[in-house]
């Protein structure tokens, strides 16, 4: 592999790595997820209007923004260097800091997946044990964070090995599976296709799952904090958004359907577990010993989607640390790039959060409101990502953009919008307590607003206390 | 090697507690769900109760470790809304608490789960969609189940 060097702020030099194949397989691993399929495969052909919707609300909105600001300010940062243009290092700062914040809060439920996963390949029972689990958690979390230690190649390598090997082949063989079951003749308990029956059905009920619908592909930013060891992220970021984009669709429609045309949507129950369904889904195909070698790659599906999350965010909150707006303890690069330090501290506050999800008794309620908390962290940041691309339209018209969203104003108001739009929208249903609630509305509300507020507003506080003693001088010794 | 001022260590420990501080305060006002034996069938009495109408019942045990069966409620009320409801009983806490923590480890995305799952002693019970007014009509009698 050719690799080029260039001068990151810290003085430290960057290597090159990044291609469009590995740009495309970050996105991937970030939001292609084998784990949402029969959660989705229960709503039968109406899944595809959904996955419609979040396409259209979200998906291509946040992919065009996505490649329009990634190559037209392709400093490292990602969210943070896009935002800091149209509004200033108070604005990236929270961008940024909203995604790290709602990563910590959401480590646990990915981790636990990995855990009850690998359990299914090794013995089912394993998941009853909080110490099997805890285990396994803190293996796969301090081993992604090891891995980021290691730098941006390292973690490259192990995120195409891993997305192809844990995401796209265990995708591909269920969409496989559920062809030969078409041409096999067996019984598709899907009813006859009809237009009339992708349609979703969107009333009070459902608008909270709209919310869940519109964030179901959050994430396809992600390769934007790679900019800094990108070859070519003028070129590169626009194909590497269209590529993940297909990937992701057409894997997971096609899987989805997959699952949903084998699978009676009652056996679908508790959002059944995917590895209740991919047992159900195998024996039914005649190929039961395939659950076990699935669950492997799954849970491998699972640390590469973790690995995405933990290294991108703490990426851009290195730089902002670098830049000096966050205390030098926190600006602490290793001979790789890495930023440890921040590594660090999201590697314990992640297992402090871990810890009480594992053995605190009856954390069902609990952790449905720090749910709800993320999804508001993330839609602050996607609000913020187009307002901006929308805004640096108009303060910065002559910054060359290599690709820009096409129809002009028009087209930048309309893709922009939507996407805000749709944003807005799922912060608000976000803010719908379910039905049975044993926690009374306002106390819901209030303490989704608060945690939310609280885990938006450090960046203000830093901000507050920062000092010029912060600050890098040129040539990165401080 | 820099040296650390003392407004810098307390940055760096507020960040931490900033993010213990949501966490744990959630984890206390969230009401807690034990363990205990609920006797006869909670939902089903809990729809006797309310005069919503079932339209089909089944029984159905799920694939996890510790689950000793349950039923498979389909619920109508006079507004034409349909709700699917699955129960299941656990043979133990631990057992019950992995299911809470297996339904949690399943968001849509970076989202929430789809559904809601309501803890009642030794039972889950599953509901979809998680908004509903059959749900919301349910609740009060099946509330009265979570304590022992």
């Amino acid at each position: 592999m050719s690799e080029e060097q260039t001068s990151q702020s810290n003085g430290l030099p960057s290597k090159k790595v990044l291609g469009l194949f590995a740009l495309a397989m970050i996105n991937v691993a970030a939001v292609l997820s084998i784990r949402n399929f029969p959660s989705m495969a229960v709503y039968g052909w109406s899944c595809i209007g959904w996955y419609i919707i979040g396409a259209v609300m979200f998906l291509i909105p946040i992919s065009l923004a996505g490649a329009e600001l990634a190559t037209g300010w392709p400093q490292g940062g990602g969210v943070y260097a896009w935002v800091k243009q149209a509004f200033g290092e108070k604005g990236g700062f929270t961008a940024l800091f909203c995604e790290w914040s709602n990563n910590l809060v959401w480590f646990p439920t990915v981790l636990s997946f990995i855990a009850s996963t690998l359990a299914f390949a090794l013995t089912p029972e394993l998941a009853n044990s909080p110490w099997y689990m805890f285990s396994v958690m803190m293996i796969a979390f301090w081993g992604t964070t090891a891995i980021a230690y290691f730098g941006e190649e390292i973690s490259t390598k192990f995120s195409n090995v891993g997305v192809i090997l844990g995401s796209i082949i265990p995708s591909v063989l269920i969409i496989l599976l559920g062809v030969w079951w078409m041409s096999s003749g067996a019984a598709i308990v899907l009813p006859p296709f009809t237009l009339a029956a992708i349609v979703p059905t969107i009333n009070f009920s459902t608008l909270p799952f709209f919310a869940t619908i519109v964030l179901l592909f959050a994430g396809m930013e992600m390769a934007g904090f790679h900019a800094l060891e990108t070859k070519n992220p003028q070129r590169d970021f626009p194909k590497a958004m269209a590529l993940s984009a297909i990937i992701i669709v057409v894997c997971t429609v096609l899987a989805t359907l997959a699952i949903a045309m084998v699978i009676p949507a009652d056996q679908l129950n508790l959002a059944s577990g995917v590895m209740q369904a991919i047992e159900y889904f195998f024996t039914a195909a005649g190929v039961p010993w395939l659950v076990a070698p699935m669950a492997v790659l799954i849970t491998l599906g699972g640390v590469v989607s973790l690995a995405a999350w933990l290294i991108g965010p703490a990426k851009g909150l290195g730089i902002v640390a670098e830049e000096g707006n966050m205390p030098p303890l926190f600006d602490k690069t290793n001979k790789y790039g890495a930023p440890v330090a921040v590594l660090l501290i999201q590697a314990l506050i992640g297992s402090l959060i871990s810890l009480l999800y594992v053995f605190l008794p009856s954390v069902n309620q609990a952790y449905w409101i720090l749910s709800a908390m993320t999804v508001e962290l993330l839609c602050i940041v996607y609000v913020l990502v187009f307002a901006s691309v929308i805004k640096l339209r108009y303060s910065q018209p002559n910054t060359l953009r290599p690709f820009k969203i096409p129809g002009g104003m028009i087209g930048i108001w309309f893709v922009g919008g939507l996407g805000m739009f749709g944003t807005l929208f799922a912060f608000v249903v976000g803010l719908m307590p379910p039905s049975y609630f044993t926690t009374n509305g306002f106390v819901y509300v209030g303490s989704v607003l608060l945690g939310t507020f609280l885990l938006a507003v450090p960046p203000l506080i830093f901000l507050k206390f920062k000092k010029a003693s912060w600050c890098k001088p040129a040539g990165g010794v401080r | 090697m820099s040296t650390y001022t003392r407004l810098e260590f307390g940055l760096s420990i507020f960040l931490v507690i900033l993010f213990l501080i949501p966490v744990g305060v959630i984890i206390f006002v969230a009401e807690e769900s034990p363990f205990h034996q609920v006797s006869g069938e909670p939902v089903n009495e809990a729809v006797l109760a309310t005069g919503i109408t079932v339209t089909s019942v089944k029984d159905t045990t799920w694939n996890l470790p510790g689950a000793i069966g349950g039923k498979i409620y389909v619920l109508t009320d006079n507004t034409g809304e349909i709700v699917t409801v699955s129960t299941q009983s656990f043979d133990s806490g631990e057992a019950r608490e992995a299911a809470i923590r297996l339904y949690n480890a399943h968001p849509v995305g970076h989202g929430k789960p789809v559904g809601s799952l309501v803890v009642l002693g030794q039972h889950l019970v599953y509901v979809t969609p998680a908004n509903s007014n059959i749900l919301a009509r349910l609740a009060p009698e099946l509330k009265k189940k979570v304590l022992p």
